[in-house]
């Protein structure tokens, strides 16, 4: 949470879900090479990019996370084949509509890791860290807001 | 049934009762969801009926509003539920009849794609549809006085109130989705009462999401919070809702906690936001959800856009074709992929 800390010490706070056969293992081979990327994350594992029920997301976002990264396997891919393909369909629809009602897009990112990019993998964490430090603190669909510090 | 609307010639409604009256006859059917009079003046209601000589009950006028696939799958689905502990050789078909306009039948066909019942376990008596006429505007018309005694004449529906008579010409009184809707005549019919209803202004259909989707985002989630302000989570949108058929809903699910019972704003947010996701390709703009809000939500400015997003993402439109899966549940490997994050470019 980020009760308690002023704006300068606030820090993104990101949840990346991501699917346990290429990005987890991309995000693996990153920490086994020693790539150096922002602490900024919270992995979460999941067995496939189609396993994730879109409320994961919502839920991240109400529960104090200030952006969502969802990571799979490239197109093709996919160690069940076909789930990352049935992933982007919900995924496009519903960033669409999350900026729709006026949720800044790039609390929540989608991309392809695969399991030999490491590099891609901090790249990637260092954009979306990027991304979220400058749209600042969630406030919307947050459900306890930080207080304001008395002065 | 003293209220209703008063009957002038209406050739659908008489081949309707003709033809419902045969179906149970004839043991085509085992039930007909229809409507039938409203206790009050311009009103209809939804009603079941089981015996031939019941079919003079049913109506057929702009006051019908209700969505009645949610009946027949109601109607069906407890029906199979009840077969379950039946045995093999007492089992029984039920096939239900049901009088449907052109957005009826797209949620039937929703309900066939999804595998939910047979196609010959429901029977389509298709209606031509001009629209039907708006609560509020109705009630806008009487100035909120109570409705005495109402009358559709032709092109124009007259209230009788307290205070005197009021006019005013049908067009006016029709809901925001009738206003545009393209589907006049039912998708699917088995039976056929009648035909050629002059289409709404279908090209104007995307033109408020348009105005929104061209606001500032900020002004998009003001406009959001507010109406989700006035939601109180009754879930009557997701009762009266035809493609909301979930056995258990996520919002009554407690093993997770979806959404929070109390009065987070954040919690109803997202009870209205994820129940509309569900509805990406499969929300056919009845407008049911819209007449039964208690709070008067706008949840059309949402819902429409699920539906262009459908269409523009993934070319799909709720409920036009048997074949068509549900968008979600498919997939095409050159579904574009523009949102996809790619920081320094290149990638695979």
């Amino acid at each position: 949470m980020t009760e308690g800390q002023s704006a300068k010490e606030w820090e993104p706070k990101i949840v990346a879900i991501v699917c346990n056969w290429c990005t987890y293992a991309g995000a693996d081979l990153a920490g086994i090479s020693r790539i150096q990327y922002p602490p900024n994350v919270r992995i979460v594992r999941v067995p496939c990019t189609g396993r994730i029920n879109p409320f994961y997301i919502l839920k991240a976002l109400q529960e104090g996370a200030d952006g969502v990264l969802v990571s799979g396997c490239h197109p093709g891919e996919c160690h069940y084949l076909t789930g990352n393909l049935a992933a982007r369909r919900k995924f496009a629809a519903l960033k669409s509509f999350l900026s729709y009602i006026g949720v800044e897009g790039d609390r929540t990112l989608f991309t392809w890791v695969s399991a030999s990019e490491g590099d891609r993998f901090a790249q990637v964490v260092r954009g979306v860290t990027e991304a979220v430090r400058k749209l600042g603190p969630a406030k919307k669909l947050v459900k306890k807001l930080p207080v304001a510090q008395p002065a | 049934m003293s209220g209703g609307t008063a009957t002038v010639e209406n050739p659908v409604e008489k081949k309707l009762r003709e033809e419902a009256k045969r179906l149970l006859a004839d043991k085509k059917v085992d039930v007909i969801v229809g409507y039938e009079a409203g206790t009050l003046p311009l009103t209809a209601t939804p009603c079941f009926i089981t015996a031939p000589e019941e079919a003079d009950k049913l109506v057929w006028n702009p006051c019908c509003t209700q969505n009645l696939a949610k009946f027949v799958h109601d109607l069906l689905s407890q029906h199979h539920e009840a077969q379950k502990r039946v045995k093999p050789e007492a089992k029984r078909k039920k096939t239900v009849g049901v009088v449907a306009r052109g957005c009826t039948t797209r949620s039937l066909i929703i309900h066939l794609q999804e595998k939910q019942y047979g196609r010959d376990e429901v029977v389509i008596l298709g209606v031509p549809c001009g629209g039907y006429v708006d609560n509020r505007k109705l009630a806008a018309l009487a100035g909120g006085e109570e409705i005495r005694e109402g009358a559709i004449d032709g092109s124009e529906v007259v209230v009788k109130t307290a205070k005197g008579n009021r006019k005013a010409p049908l067009g006016e009184l029709l809901a925001d989705c009738c206003l545009t809707c393209r589907f006049n005549e039912p998708v699917l019919a088995d039976v056929e009462t009648g035909k050629g209803t002059p289409v709404a202004a279908a090209d104007k259909e995307y033109e408020p999401v348009g105005a929104f989707e061209n606001l500032p985002a900020e002004e998009r989630w003001a406009y959001f919070e507010r109406e989700m302000a006035k939601c109180i989570r009754c879930t009557a949108c997701r009762n009266v809702c035809p493609s909301c058929y979930c056995r258990i809903c996520f919002a009554d699910q407690s093993q997770p906690r979806w959404v929070d019972i109390g009065e987070n704003a954040s919690d109803t947010q997202l009870f209205q936001l994820m129940r509309m996701y569900h509805m990406v390709g499969r929300c056919v703009d009845c407008g049911s959800c819209t007449a039964v809000c208690p709070m008067g939500v706008d949840l059309r400015k949402f819902l429409k856009k699920l539906d262009k997003d459908a269409r523009d993402l993934f070319g799909h439109r709720a409920g036009v074709s048997l074949e068509e899966p549900a968008p979600l549940g498919t997939y095409k490997e050159t579904d574009k992929e523009e949102f996809i994050f790619n920081p320094g470019g290149g990638g695979h």
